[in-house]
């Protein structure tokens, strides 16, 4: 136990002290409480800013802690989406077909991105080809799944569905119980705090530290004995299967996925969520996650056209103003002020 | 194959481009010796380093560790047979802490090695005066700490053998004296000791031999009063004729 608190609370993320876990313990206790004060409507929209986290903590994890952009992750987010699609769709009358979409789905997503880090990472590509190919890789699926328009286009039961994508995706299900509603916002929530602390622990472990140590310089890293290629191809099938639980989440949120979740626009979205809110912080990415997703979703559904110019907008001013991001750039400030406040005067 | 040779190369060739930078090298190090390699700029030295590193592959010819043939061997494989590497520019991890510096190479410690391993980290860490607990960021310690502290980085793996290429670079006399000492003190626990360097005082106070490089070839080997009296030596890379 004294092992897993000392892996939560190592320095491997900002928000260390007891004020922190004492704010965090509140603001998690508010989100408990949030469906009992609001519309089910709200907590819908709610669940959607929550999903899409896990897609932000794998890409703070392979762009931040081990120094690998990606800007093609949503492929494995649509993977993901479309595999669960496929099994839980053919297995309606089994309620244990959204069970195995869930395996599935995550099995899908790591088994692609397997393959693809290996040729990445095992033949040493540089590090700024590898945001290119990624891309490729998801520009390329959006296009395939895009005419799969046709009735030609179906496995088993389900149609793959074309631009117009995969509709009547089952809910997600244990047993008897359909997670819907508010059970499915606890749903999210609970796997947002599952995958926060799990990456908690993993950046304060040993593996986390010689990650990073990868990140800084990747030939002193091989050099003190580290294969390099083996553990960047962990993580990035790690973040992949991160960004396909997202894509499990959304698809049982919506019950339909098409292929611009899997577009040029969608691609850009967790790399902006991980630059604004600091690459280098998990926390930094969970809180921007959640509220640039509240911010384009509010503004999308005010019909307001400029979402996405507003988010680009908030981009540049980061890239210029905020270089680490704007959540850690905040914590660092207040870290100092509160070191200085405690320091001793001098005499 | 000598058994108790820890470094072997046999015809090593490397070219870049038109440039030779190993020439039919065949070099020799023994167990236990405290070996500097001196030549001018471009002579080939981190370029040797680099291929028995396993940084740079050799065009032809036959590297051996410890009597196992490593030609092939990736470089990371190569430094679990016991092998520690510094480089020519500092490259400790500069945005880590000190602590998190010496953490990071324990996890592919040589086991077997642990006890005179331990020892001698424990007598570099003193020296050096570096705390392994020093939560404070590498890149903010002064030049010589941070040398300092990537020679202590490539102990904590409990090398047999280390590589250091030009270890005193830029430090003031005391300081390169104070690791002279160090590298004395490490060798004498049987840690074989290859140094690169260019500070012939440094090299005069450690060196049992000295391997001169010109031109990618081995142009002259012998004790440190050998190589300064060597007369072609002292042409191409004393100064002095």
């Amino acid at each position: 136990m004294k092992t897993i608190i000392g892996l939560i609370s190592g320095g491997g993320d900002i928000g260390r002290t007891r004020v922190f876990w004492i704010g965090f313990g509140v603001i998690v206790l508010l989100f408990l409480l949030y469906p009992t004060q609001t519309s089910a409507f709200r907590v819908s929209n709610v669940s959607y800013y929550l999903l899409n986290i896990p897609l932000g903590l794998g890409m703070a994890l392979l762009w931040g802690y081990c120094g690998v952009l990606s800007f093609g992750h949503v492929a494995y987010f649509g993977i993901a989406g479309y595999t669960y699609g496929v099994i839980a769709g053919n297995m309606t009358e089994n309620p244990l077909g959204p069970l195995a979409g869930v395996a599935g789905g995550l099995l899908a997503s790591a088994f692609i991105a397997g393959i693809f880090g290996y040729f990445v990472f095992y033949a040493r590509v540089q590090k700024w080809i590898i945001p290119i190919l990624t891309l490729v890789l998801t520009l390329l699926l959006e296009t395939f799944l895009g005419q799969t328009a046709g009735y030609q286009w179906r496995i088993g039961s389900v149609l793959l569905g074309g631009y117009n994508g995969m509709t009547g995706i089952p809910w997600f299900q244990l047993g008897g119980f359909v997670f819907e509603g508010y059970s499915f916002y606890y749903l999210c929530l609970f796997v947002v705090l599952a995958c926060y602390f799990s990456l908690r622990m993993l950046v304060n472990s040993n593996f986390g530290q010689v990650i990073v140590a990868i990140r800084e310089d990747e030939v002193r890293t091989e050099l003190l004995g580290y294969d390099i290629r083996a553990r960047q191809w962990v993580v990035f099938v790690l973040s992949a299967m991160l960004a396909g639980l997202s894509g499990l989440l959304y698809v049982q949120w919506g019950n339909y996925i098409t292929p611009s979740q899997v577009g040029l626009l969608q691609a850009a979205l967790p790399v902006i969520w991980a630059a604004v809110g600091g690459t280098t912080s998990l926390l930094a990415v969970v809180i921007s996650a959640f509220t640039l997703n509240w911010v384009t979703y509010t503004l999308s559904s005010q019909g307001n056209q400029y979402a996405m110019v507003i988010i680009g907008t908030l981009l540049v001013v980061t890239m210029l103003f905020f270089p680490r991001g704007i959540v850690v750039m905040v914590a660092e400030r207040l870290g100092r002020l509160t070191t200085r406040r405690t320091a001793p005067s001098k005499p | 194959m000598e058994l108790n040779a820890a470094i072997e190369t046999r015809s090593l060739n490397k070219r870049f481009g038109g440039v030779v930078a190993a020439d039919n090298v065949n070099f020799k190090v023994l167990s236990g010796e405290l070996r500097c390699m001196i030549g001018p700029n471009g002579a080939g030295k981190s370029t040797l380093f680099a291929m028995l590193c396993g940084l740079e592959s050799a065009d032809s010819g036959q590297i051996f560790v410890f009597g196992q043939d490593v030609t092939r061997t990736q470089a990371f494989k190569r430094v679990r047979l016991g092998v520690g590497l510094t480089f020519q520019t500092n490259r400790a991890f500069h945005d880590l802490s000190v602590r998190e510096n010496l953490t990071i190479p324990r996890a592919s410690a040589k086991q077997e090695n642990m006890e005179v391993g331990q020892a001698r980290l424990a007598f570099a860490l003193d020296a050096f005066g570096l705390d392994p607990n020093d939560q404070t960021k590498a890149g903010e310690l002064p030049h010589n700490q941070l040398q300092w502290l990537e020679m202590a980085m490539i102990l904590v793996g409990y090398p047999n053998l280390i590589l250091l290429d030009e270890p005193t670079a830029g430090m003031a006399p005391e300081e390169t004296q104070q690791t002279a000492k160090v590298l004395k003190h490490l060798n004498s626990t049987g840690l074989t000791t290859v140094v690169v360097e260019h500070d012939m005082a440094f090299v005069k106070d450690i060196a049992q031999t000295v391997t001169v490089l010109h031109q990618g070839q081995v142009f002259a080997e012998g004790s440190v009063a050998e190589i300064t009296a060597h007369e072609n030596v002292r042409k191409i890379y004393l100064g002095r004729a």
